[in-house]
């Protein structure tokens, strides 16, 4: 052991580093974006959920607990028709609502059981439990004082008592998984290309721009709707997370997020010179998406601001895709998932058109 | 001479990176059929001058034209093969799929076991790139570039790092293809390659010289070896 022959590798790497200002600006800088974007998703006094209550009550306490609701400052709660409540809940809107019967006095007086009836979206765990929190402390102080029971009748749009974690997250995921993979692939090999001088052998070759990027993107895409394939079954057949839609239509999204991971790729590696330089766009391109796309922190009770950057990401409709295809059963009638394949297939022209724009000649 | 017996026909063009000039003015004309060496030290232009003539680097003044027709133009790089100093393939597919993509992107499916033949890595067709000595790599790669059967060659120091035994098989391959009715423009800085050629051009700091055959540059320099001609005429330019 020789500390100086040890010394002189360590010093080797810090002025590799010293040179590489683009890695030392991730090294430093991208642990700070990330933990700031974390913390402001979390305490930066985002919206709270919505949900509405429906008061039938003749008597005097229905109107005393809408009004305990929606002065509280967990959820924003607002009355409508029970028909109205319906119609947002199924839109997403809101995230569930309360309904009190019309003999909700009359019930509590003689049986002294407040059993109002909450009835939830679903389809995203965090909202659910917010609303039920909620619902539960509107009702304490009442409970509290005339010596009540509450025994709330839940009932659930989408999802159910059954769902766990799996099945929530499960959607999200398959989408995840497979964009994040192929994306990095693409990038990597598409960069290999120019770091081997084959991609300088192709450009003074006959081939078009659109050539190069269309034989890429259907050489991985083949790959990747295997993959999305492999995925799909093991979520399904062997996790058996939730499906309550199509199989077809979610291999559809797949194959959608899989070309767009591939163009994206391929866009992406024109600004990396080296394959370590294209890994480092994980932590810029994946690492933010996840954190915004509301596959863990719903979108709608993000901060404003960054409500408008989730709602510009590919993967935020990605993910509502998936979750609206297998929790909700949507399918193609369904306005909400024809905008969310609409804006994934957008962008997947977008990323084909900026990738062939520029994929230079000049390839020095 | 007409221009239809111009097989490279560039005028007057200035390539500038920044605040170097990487070609000055550089005007050359190589004839059909004929093995052209492109001579001159690292650094003068020979790689940007070829990069140049496949389109892979615009100019920013002058004129380029290659088997008649103005770049850019992609069609006409089907008939154009182009070896590049480093030996550019795909370390992880074998010689034979190295050379069959590089045909097939050419728009050619048959020839690569006689680029294969050529270049005698045949019997190594199965091997993985990845497994080849670097003399080897050089051979496949000659062959990537001229399994599309090219009407012109263009090779930027295709010898650089190859032993003597293996750089007069290579040389007598290129004048084999000359003799085929095709035209070869060779980069190189080592001046005993030069003599083979028919015609040398050389450049320094991004001009050409002198253009001739190598009794002709050593008889207008009035010296015995062409190193010496090389000198004196780079002396005279900068005089």
């Amino acid at each position: 052991m020789s500390t100086r022959r040890i010394g002189a590798i360590t010093r080797r790497l810090l002025q590799q580093f010293r040179r590489d200002h683009r890695t030392l600006a991730l090294l430093f800088g991208a642990p700070l974006v990330i933990l700031a974007l974390l913390g402001y998703v979390l305490r930066g006094g985002g919206d709270v959920p919505r949900m509405g209550v429906v008061d039938l009550d003749g008597g005097p306490l229905g109107s005393v607990l809408a009004h305990q609701i929606e002065r509280s400052s967990a959820v924003s709660a607002s009355g409508m028709s029970q028909a109205e409540a319906e119609a947002r809940l199924r839109s997403g809107e809101i995230a569930g609502y309360m309904l009190l019967p019309a003999d909700f006095s009359n019930q509590v007086q003689q049986s002294r059981v407040v059993a109002p009836e909450v009835r939830l979206e679903g389809s995203q765990p965090n909202l659910s439990a917010a609303i039920l929190q909620a619902t539960s402390q509107s009702f304490t102080v009442l409970a509290g004082q005339a010596g009540v029971h509450f025994t709330p009748r839940v009932s659930y749009r989408y999802g159910g008592p059954g769902f766990d974690t799996l099945d929530y997250f499960g959607a999200a995921f398959i989408g995840l998984v497979v964009f994040f993979l192929v994306f990095v692939i693409t990038a990597v090999a598409f960069l290999r290309e120019r770091g081997q001088g084959t991609l300088e052998r192709l450009m003074a070759s006959p081939l078009r721009r659109p050539e190069i990027v269309l034989g890429y993107m259907v050489g991985f895409t083949v790959l990747a709707l295997i993959q999305a394939a492999e995925v799909l079954a093991f979520s399904l057949l062997v996790l058996h997370v939730h499906n309550g839609g199509n199989v077809l239509l979610i291999f559809l999204l797949e194959a959608l997020m899989a070309i767009f991971a591939v163009n994206l790729g391929i866009f992406l590696s024109m600004f990396a010179s080296t394959e370590f330089q294209a890994v480092q766009f994980i932590p810029l391109v994946v690492v933010p998406q996840v954190l915004l796309s509301g596959i863990i922190f719903p979108v709608s009770t993000e901060p404003g601001p960054l409500r408008v950057v989730s709602n510009v990401l590919p993967l935020t409709y990605a993910v509502d895709g998936m979750r609206n295809i297998m929790i909700k059963g949507a399918d193609l009638s369904w306005s909400s998932l024809q905008l969310d394949l609409a804006v994934v297939l957008g962008f997947c022209v977008l990323v084909i058109a900026g990738g062939t724009a520029t994929l230079r000649r000049r390839v020095a | 001479m007409s221009a239809a017996d111009l097989a490279i026909d560039v005028a007057g063009v200035v390539k500038r990176f920044g605040s170097l000039a990487a070609l000055d003015g550089a005007s050359l004309q190589v004839r059909r059929g004929e093995v052209y060496g492109l001579l001159g030290p690292n650094g003068s232009g020979k790689t940007t001058l070829i990069r140049m003539l496949v389109g892979l680097l615009d100019p920013d003044a002058g004129t380029v034209q290659v088997l008649g027709r103005r770049l850019p133009d992609l069609d006409l790089l089907a008939r154009v093969g182009y070896m590049t100093q480093q030996a550019a393939l795909y370390p992880d597919l074998s010689v034979e799929e190295n050379v069959r993509f590089f045909a097939a992107i050419h728009g050619h499916q048959d020839g690569v076991r006689e680029a294969l033949e050529l270049v005698d890595l045949w019997d190594r067709r199965r091997s993985e790139v990845a497994t080849l000595s670097g003399g080897m790599r050089t051979r496949c790669s000659l062959a990537c570039s001229l399994v599309h059967e090219p009407d012109l060659l263009l090779l930027d120091e295709p010898t650089v790092g190859v032993d003597p035994q293996l750089r007069r098989q290579l040389w007598d391959r290129f004048r084999q293809m000359a003799a085929g009715g095709r035209t070869i423009l060779v980069s190189s800085h080592v001046m005993d390659e030069a003599e083979r050629c028919d015609r040398l051009g050389l450049i320094r700091s991004g001009r050409l010289l002198a253009e001739g055959t190598v009794a002709e540059l050593k008889a207008r320099a009035g010296v015995e070896r062409l190193e010496d001609a090389f000198l004196k005429l780079s002396e005279a330019a900068a005089g």
